[in-house]
């Protein structure tokens, strides 16, 4: 008899316990009578044995005693024959596009890694044990842990990989952590390790599988859509990873209906074009014509909705309006309007109470409770700018002459351009003001030479895009796969809020701002508000290494480790003696049960 | 609360009464001959005429012989009173066995008060007030044996004078026969002790050890129940029955010991023979 856990056998002090119970408290079964005083004159037993008293050797006992025992020997691990050791194969397999790359013999570096990995798993035999992990930004397994070998080929099956590029180290990781001190790892690419970020991988086969293809795909594709112009435009820029120049039949769908189909040339390397199409297109879909990469060569792409930002101007006459005037003239997606999303206001207005909704932009000086003692006075510099505010992305103010810059009372304003302790750029910081933002510009623009300056473009440039980035809609309207997707509802959700792309459908969180990554493989996403349609976008794959298969190769590096194999503990059923002990167990416990049970010793 | 399911065709079968006393005895109105004077056929006594006597009972050929008026007297008819004390303790109960014979029994004693038109009431606690026995089935109201004490260990009894008592129970309760059933047969016309066990209760088996619960008072004791404690068991039980049986001679009352288990015709048969009930 061998112990697969020999500790468990210290469950056998339960029977000298036992045996103690019984020596020390007998335990009788009771029996109801009706006329207990005939029996209390006679001789009791007393409730505890003495140092000399026989132990009873009772049938309650001997069962007690035979289930402690049993149940000692499972505990133990008892068995007949020994355990079994079985090798355990720890795969990790490349998820990235570049595995479904087809070949001209009509084969697909993933087909090669399956044979081989079954290979390898016929190799060990039919008592091997299979996990295999699935690489990605996010590691899955895909069978096991530790799963029968005869498993391992209906998984393979259900293997599409379609990730974009991604390094393996979280895929080993997890793969190493599942293989533990028993498994072998054996990690099938179809590049080599260090072109997966993996420049050494030590105690592990490294199985590259690829096959150096020709390949053109689309790598950068936008959509865009003038007003004015009364079109669409279609911009997208194509990979032609190989020696030679090709040429691609292109098809653009949108809702079902053909839109145009033209060829294209492909020079080596980087190449970019536009096509024009209709505008207020649903959806469009992009194709190339056939290679040995299929993932990259579609694209869809949503039409932009874009935001217009109405804008008043409402400066007095002088240098400085025109100024205004001209500078917005140059910024795309704004209309002037009579009361717009952006008024540019004299500071004086401050204390009047703006439009819902309108963010205002105050010049010149401020009105009375903003400011300090002291005169307005004028600044050279230097000046302190925070760079990383919207406000002043871009901007230096080099060679600025600040003009007429008032005193502020403190806590009115929360300055992002500064000279010294004058706030000259702040956001408006006065408890009870207006909830929408305020801009104050503590500047005289008929004086200042800001406005001739290379600073008063981007300045004017980003407080409209600020404005532009706070309107409802989302901030892009085509995306890349696991980029960062933000759509401002700017207002409370009426209904549960989801997100549907291809087969993936998901609740998103109720909030005024959604935030999710672009899901994986892709395709066109919409978001529904209730039953609602709100917003379709487009998620596409656009990546230029995975489209470049000239780097594949066919190797094997490194071998598999001479792990001790996984102790096939193939669960009870295997071991016969593991069935008898707990039958055994089991009878003695219900026979005890019987013996002493109330009902059966009172009938 | 333990009901017994009573068998009631089997014990109507049975066709049984309650036996008698030849002395006579007290009661209301009718069909058995009372101690008393009434309005029977059967002559009793003369007495001197005082006005207000019925004419009709005035013997002529005596005041011809005599010129004394004296009128007959004769016996009273009554209905016997029978008082039929119910042990409905949980001792009762202690079996399923012992509660179906429980109620056969008292059934089969319902059924002989009905055949005797006897004015019949239950006794089944001194503290609650006795409930009459109109039919047969009424006795199964009496019947829960969830009392935590038997009636005949309690206070005074409400037995009604001159009364037929039929006591039920199985006295397996530390008591004094030479006390108990002189109390019980004081003042009545007749009294029958009728105990019912278990087998199991005058013959225990040797069990081996064993935690003997009490049924009614709770109280435990682990024992060995061994061929010489049983044995000494079977003699102490001997003695509580053969005391029972000699108090009730002494009290001029019948005594029987029934066991569980017999058929309702087998118990009916050992009343009769013990002189409590008789042929209907």
């Amino acid at each position: 008899m061998i112990f697969t856990s020999p500790i468990g056998l210290l469950a056998l002090l339960a029977i000298p316990a036992i045996v103690a119970i019984h020596l020390f408290r007998r335990r009788f079964p009771p029996r109801t009578i009706a006329g207990l005083f005939l029996w209390q004159m006679l001789r009791q037993t007393p409730e505890g044995g003495g140092r000399l008293s026989r132990l009873p050797i009772t049938a309650s006992l001997i069962l007690e005693c035979l289930a402690a025992l049993a149940l000692a020997l499972i505990l133990a691990g008892a068995r007949l024959s020994p355990a079994a050791v079985s090798p355990h194969l720890v795969v990790l397999l490349d998820d990235s596009a570049s595995m479904a790359a087809v070949n001209a013999r009509g084969e697909r570096a993933r087909d090669r890694a399956v044979r081989r990995v079954l290979q390898e798993i016929d190799r060990l035999g039919t008592g091997a044990r299979v996990t295999i992990v699935v690489s990605g930004e996010r590691p899955s397994v895909l069978l096991g842990p530790a799963a029968l070998s005869i498993e391992a080929r209906s998984a393979l099956d259900t293997w599409k990989p379609a990730a974009p590029d991604h390094p393996l180290a979280l895929g080993v990781r997890l793969a190493r952590e599942l293989a533990g001190r028993t498994g072998r790892l054996m990690v099938v690419s179809d590049l080599a390790p260090a072109l997966r970020g993996q420049p050494e991988l030590e105690g592990a086969l490294w199985v590259s599988v690829g096959e150096p293809l020709a390949n053109v795909g689309i790598v950068g594709a936008e959509r865009s859509l003038s007003p004015a112009e009364g079109r669409g435009t279609i911009s997208l820029t194509l990979a032609n990873d190989s020696a030679s120049p090709a040429r691609r039949r292109l098809d653009v769908s949108a809702g079902g209906a053909a839109v145009l189909t033209r060829d294209v040339d492909a020079p080596p390397g980087l190449s970019s074009f536009t096509i024009a199409i209709p505008p207020q297109l649903p959806p469009a879909r992009v194709t190339l014509s056939d290679d040995p990469l299929q993932r990259d060569n579609e694209v869809i792409l949503a039409e932009p909705r874009p935001r217009i930002v109405g804008i008043e101007n409402r400066l007095k006459d002088g240098r400085g309006r025109q100024a205004l005037a001209k500078a917005i003239d140059a910024v795309t997606g704004v209309t002037q309007a009579a009361s717009g999303q952006l008024a540019f206001v004299e500071a004086a207005e401050l204390d009047r109470q703006a439009a819902p909704g309108t963010w205002r932009v105050a010049f010149g000086r401020p009105p009375a409770p903003w400011r300090a003692n002291g005169e307005p006075r004028d600044f050279i510099g230097p000046f302190v700018l925070e760079k990383r505010h919207p406000l002043l992305l871009g901007i230096t103010l080099g060679g600025v002459v600040w003009s007429g810059a008032s005193p502020l009372a403190p806590g009115t304003v929360r300055p992002i351009a500064s000279a010294g302790d004058q706030p000259l750029i702040g956001m408006s910081a006065v408890p009870g003001a207006s909830p929408d933002p305020a801009v104050i510009v503590n500047l005289d623009l008929d004086r200042t030479n800001l406005i001739r300056s290379p600073d008063w473009p981007i300045l004017v440039s980003n407080v409209v895009e600020m404005r532009r980035q706070a309107l409802p809609g989302p901030d892009r309207w085509n995306y890349r796969i696991g980029e960062w997707v933000r759509v401002r509802l700017g207002r409370d959700p009426k209904g549960p809020l989801r997100l549907r792309c291809g087969a993936i459908e998901r609740t998103l969180p109720a909030g005024r701002q959604l935030e999710f990554i672009a899901p994986s493989p892709g395709g066109l996403l919409q978001i529904l508000e209730g039953d609602e349609l709100l917003f379709e976008l487009g998620v596409n794959f656009l990546d230029a290494r995975e489209a470049d298969l000239r780097r594949q190769a066919t190797a094997d590096l490194g071998a598999l480790a001479d792990a001790p194999g996984l102790r096939a503990e193939s669960g009870p059923a295997s071991d016969p003696l593991f069935w008898i002990l707990l039958v055994l167990g089991g009878t003695a416990l219900a026979a005890n049960w019987l013996v002493l049970s109330p009902r059966r010793t009172a009938a | 609360m333990p009901t017994p399911s009573i068998d009631w065709p089997a014990v109507r079968a049975a066709a049984f009464r309650l036996t008698l006393p030849r002395t006579p005895i007290g009661g209301r109105v009718g069909e058995r001959l009372g101690s008393g004077t009434g309005s029977s056929l059967e002559f009793q006594d003369y007495r001197s005429y005082a006005p207000g006597d019925d004419l009709r009972h005035v013997d002529w050929a005596a005041y011809a012989r005599s010129e004394l008026l004296a009128v007959r007297l004769y016996r009273e008819e009554v209905a016997p009173r029978v008082d039929l004390v119910i042990d409905c303790s949980r001792s009762m109960a202690v079996t399923d066995e012992k509660l179906r014979a429980h109620g056969e029994v008292t059934a089969l004693l319902a059924c002989a008060c009905a055949s005797t038109a006897a004015d019949s009431r239950m006794i089944t606690t001194a503290s609650r007030q006795p409930e009459p026995l109109l039919r047969a089935e009424d006795v199964e109201r009496a019947l829960a044996c969830d009392a935590a004490r038997s009636a005949l260990e309690g206070g005074h009894l409400p037995l009604r004078r001159r009364s037929l008592r039929v006591v039920v129970s199985d006295f397996l309760f530390p008591h004094d026969p030479e006390a108990l059933l002189p109390r019980l047969a004081r003042d009545g016309a007749s009294l029958a002790i009728v105990q019912l066990t278990l087998r199991d209760e005058a013959e225990p088996a040797a069990e081996g050890g064993r935690r003997l619960i009490d049924a009614e008072g709770g109280g435990e004791l682990d024992l060995v129940m061994d061929p010489a404690a049983v044995r000494e068991y079977r003699a102490r039980f001997d003695r509580l029955r053969a005391g029972l049986s000699t108090a009730a001679r002494r009290a001029g009352a019948r005594f029987v010991h029934v066991t569980a288990g017999r058929p309702v015709r087998d118990v009916a048969r050992a009343l009769a023979a013990a002189g409590v009930l008789e042929a209907a």
